[in-house]
């Protein structure tokens, strides 16, 4: 008898953790997208990129050249400051024409500019 | 018959894809190569618009049988500026302060002489093309190698951040006081993230290459 009731408690338990865990903010994956202004070569986006990746939030960084994108991928349980990630890349010497954050991984964001060429 | 020494081409023109400094704490090597010519120099970025650095160079004219052949040797410590950068919105263009002083060998005088180097120079490019040029004074006590060179290339196609981008690139240059001659040189030119090479022959038929490394 002992042995459902504890495989329904366990069932109920791990529906519960799995439903806090989606809900929560903190583990959802959060980048930023940032379009910028002068990354014409792979030298500028190599500073860009090194300068986005000393940030203590920063998880990932990918670079698309051609469409003048820099995506940052938070870490888990991190928030990036979009004003922070706008500062390192004006100070590099470049500009910030738009920002956004996204619900997607840096993966998400580079398979999806890979499909689109 | 006297040839063209190579030039002083230094930062300003071996580099005008990425610039003659890397970005704000990183150091960037940089070498030039060819019979008569041998350079090699160092720079660390203090901030995103301002580094130092140190280098020397080895040159000579072409005419070695020639008992009027001129070398000299060239060590300096530099000082470079990004003075002005304008960004579009596929485009980038800047404008560098490049200054050195340093000490100055040569085959027609004893001893060393101090030689003083203030250049500015502008380049302008895309993903897919670029121009360049560059004006450098190379002034010492009854010495003038005033400096100035051209380029100018294109990129066969646009490449992503993670590929190998290669570039055909048109090189002039000219040297005062060593030679009236302005050498040409073609260079195929090969770049990815952290370096860059080039290779070509030119207006003389030498062999020359070039690379940069940024740490």
């Amino acid at each position: 008898m002992k042995t459902p009731i504890l495989k329904t408690m366990a069932a109920c338990a791990g529906i519960y953790f799995f439903a806090a865990t989606a809900a929560s903010p903190a583990l959802a994956v959060e980048s930023v997208k940032v379009t910028v202004n002068g990354m014409v070569c792979a030298f500028c986006a190599q500073g860009i990129e090194k300068g986005l990746m000393g940030m203590p939030a920063a998880k990932l960084v990918f670079v698309d050249l051609k469409k003048k994108v820099v995506a940052v991928e938070a870490k888990d349980g991190q928030k990036l400051d979009p004003q922070k990630i706008t500062a390192e890349i004006t100070d590099a010497g470049y500009d910030v024409v738009k920002l956004e954050t996204v619900q997607l991984s840096v993966a998400d964001i580079k398979a999806a500019a890979k499909a689109q060429k | 018959m006297k040839r063209l020494f190579t030039s002083l081409a230094f930062m300003a023109s071996a580099c005008a894809q990425a610039g003659p400094m890397g970005f704000n704490g990183s150091t960037m090597a940089m070498g030039d190569f060819s019979p008569n010519w041998q350079e090699a120099w160092v720079n660390h970025a203090v901030t995103p618009r301002d580094a130092f650095g140190a280098g020397g160079v080895v040159m000579r004219s072409d005419d070695r049988r020639s008992a009027s052949q001129v070398s000299r040797t060239f060590s300096e410590l530099t000082y470079t500026r990004l003075l002005h950068r304008v960004n579009g919105e596929h485009s980038q263009a800047n404008f560098w302060f490049v200054g050195g002083a340093g000490r100055l060998t040569g085959h027609d005088f004893d001893g060393g002489k101090t030689m003083l180097a203030p250049g500015v120079s502008a380049d302008y490019e895309t993903t897919r093309f670029y121009v360049s040029a560059s004006v450098r004074l190379y002034r010492a006590p009854g010495i003038n190698h005033d400096f100035v060179s051209a380029r100018t290339g294109f990129s066969f196609y646009e490449a992503d951040y993670d590929e190998v981008q290669p570039w055909l690139v048109v090189e002039a240059r000219r040297m005062r006081g060593l030679s009236e001659k302005t050498e040409i040189t073609p260079l195929l030119r090969l770049i990815h993230k952290r370096y860059f090479v080039e290779l070509g022959v030119n207006s003389m038929r030498q062999a020359r290459a070039n690379f940069m490394y940024i740490f």
